[in-house]
This record gives C-alpha cells, sequence and structure tokens, in this order.
C-alpha cells in the first residue's frame, strides 16, 4: 500500500496515539501521521500539509472539533478529504451537526480497533 | 426536544448506568473487567492520588469525579497506551483525564435526553494527597470503588442541579 497521511487532531496526546495505534491495526500500516492538539493547529497543519483523511475531536479548547471542520470547509483545506470525527459526545443532534459540518464518518469513544477499521476503510475506499 | 430531565429522574439516577459505562470504558479501551467492591485491599485514598474532574452543563450539571491511586494510575495508563510508567508525568495525566472524559459520555449517553442536552467540559487533572470534594446538598450522588487485577479506583457522578 502507498504511503497514507493522515491528520489526527485531539487535544489529547493519549488519544491521538490511540487513534493511531488503532489505524495501524485496521492495515494501515504505511501510515504518516500528522498530529494537532486544537482546531487552530489543525487548520494551521493543513495549510503547509496534503493529507488522505482526517479524523478529529468535537470537546477541545480554543476551537472545537466542529468549528474546525466549519473552517476547513470554508478556507477550502483539504477539499475531497474524508473526515471522522472521534469523540465522546453521541446523541443524534452531535452527529447531525457534525454531519452538517461536512463530517463523512461519527466514531463514539470508548471504541474499539475493529470500529475504527469499519468506518476509515470505506472512507479512504472511496476517496 | 425535552426541556426537563425531573420526568426521567429515576433513568438519570439509576446506578445501573454508572456501571455499564466503567465497563464499557475499561473492557473496550484498556481490555479489562471491572468488579465493584464493597471493600478494596488498596485504599484509592493512597498517599499520592490522582482526581480527574468532567463537569456536565444543560439540564443536568454536576460532574464525573475519577480518583485513583497513584499505582493504579500507573496501571491505567500504561494498559491505554502500551507504554510503561514509573511516575504520574503528563501523559498520565492526560490517560486518566480522558479515561473520565470517556466516563462522563459513556454515563450521559445512556439517557437520551441527557445525551442531547448535557455538554461536558474539558478534563480537569488534580494531583495530591488527603483532599476531598464538597457539593452541598447534591440532588444526587451515585459512587462505587471498582476493582480490576490489585488496582482499585473510585468514580463518582455528583448532579448538583437538574432541569
Amino acid at each position: 500500500m502507498s504511503e497514507m497521511r493522515v491528520l489526527i487532531v485531539d487535544d489529547s496526546s493519549v488519544m491521538r496515539k490511540i487513534v493511531e495505534r488503532a489505524l495501524r491495526q485496521a492495515g494501515l500500516d504505511s501510515l504518516v501521521v500528522l498530529e494537532a492538539g486544537s482546531g487552530v493547529e489543525g487548520l494551521e497543519a493543513l495549510k503547509t500539509n496534503t493529507v488522505q483523511l482526517i479524523l478529529s475531536d468535537i470537546n477541545m479548547p480554543s476551537m472545537d472539533g466542529l468549528e474546525f471542520l466549519r473552517q476547513m470547509r470554508a478556507q477550502k483545506l483539504a477539499d475531497g478529504v474524508p473526515v471522522v470525527m472521534i469523540t465522546t459526545e453521541s446523541s443524534e443532534e452531535h452527529v447531525k451537526q457534525a454531519i452538517l459540518a461536512g463530517a463523512q464518518g461519527y466514531i463514539r469513544k470508548p471504541f474499539t480497533a475493529e470500529q475504527v477499521k469499519e468506518r476509515v476503510l470505506p472512507l479512504i475506499a472511496a476517496a | 426536544m425535552t426541556q426537563s430531565l425531573r420526568e426521567s429522574m429515576h433513568l438519570v439516577s439509576d446506578p445501573a448506568n454508572l456501571q455499564s459505562s466503567v465497563e464499557e470504558v475499561f473492557n473496550l479501551m484498556l481490555g479489562v473487567d471491572c468488579q465493584i467492591v464493597t471493600q478494596t485491599t488498596q485504599d484509592p485514598r493512597e498517599a499520592e492520588t490522582i482526581t480527574a474532574v468532567v463537569g456536565f452543563g444543560g439540564l443536568l450539571s454536576g460532574a464525573c469525579v475519577f480518583r485513583s491511586g497513584s499505582s493504579t494510575a500507573l496501571k491505567i495508563a500504561a494498559r491505554l497506551t502500551g507504554m510503561e510508567f514509573t511516575e504520574m508525568d503528563d501523559t498520565v495525566k492526560d490517560a486518566i483525564g480522558e479515561i473520565c472524559n470517556m466516563l462522563a459520555g459513556a454515563w450521559k449517553g445512556k439517557v437520551p435526553d441527557l445525551s442531547a442536552n448535557c455538554g461536558l467540559s474539558i478534563p480537569a487533572v488534580i494531583t495530591g494527597s488527603s483532599y476531598n470534594i464538597h457539593v452541598q446538598a447534591p440532588e444526587f450522588r451515585l459512587h462505587h470503588t471498582y476493582r480490576f487485577d490489585d488496582a482499585a479506583f473510585e468514580v463518582t457522578i455528583i448532579c448538583d442541579g437538574l432541569q
């Protein structure tokens, strides 16, 4: 498999590592992972880097994941790149807000590596 | 949208929701089964303790509080990350904050009206010794001590306001 560049946006460095490990367990061995600790950092990363997949938390200080997604779409950063939200928020309203903001997938914490695989691989295949 | 949780009080304060939330988080993220214990062989209030707090806001206000001794915190962080830890460094504190965050999210997710109308704060993590958390006249309080292997921890849900 060719190199897969992924941006993981989460204010928890532990959670970023867990998501990365889940992606590797899903079979994405040739990962190049970019990390951002907030939506602001995520936007900055996208201005200078190309990625094929974005995974973002929602509850983050300074700029949350939904605002990150809206700003990303408004600034036409990472156009057409699939975004999966990974969050503790699981209500239908949160899922709806994420989809309206432009997310293609939604994973609720806590999660298994298998759930990450099920949500992420079809998006990569379709991109 | 439901504007009051009072009618769902029996669901919101159901102790089974806390139990299933702990099982879910620890089983999925750490691969361990937790049991409620009435008497712990290891006091969660050992010399150095760590407490993580995630606040609830909206139709319900209050907090989810996780507390353990340092040895349990190191074990949880190690299982969560696959790394080894010898002291409560920033990564351990981050890991415990995330555990508390997932417990709070899982707990409120058990009641649909709560899930939709109650927000979570960013986790706050406190380390130290010999401290207690006081809430005056809470609406309800759920509290259990759990154990996996030889590690013990406490999880408390405090509700101090319900609309």
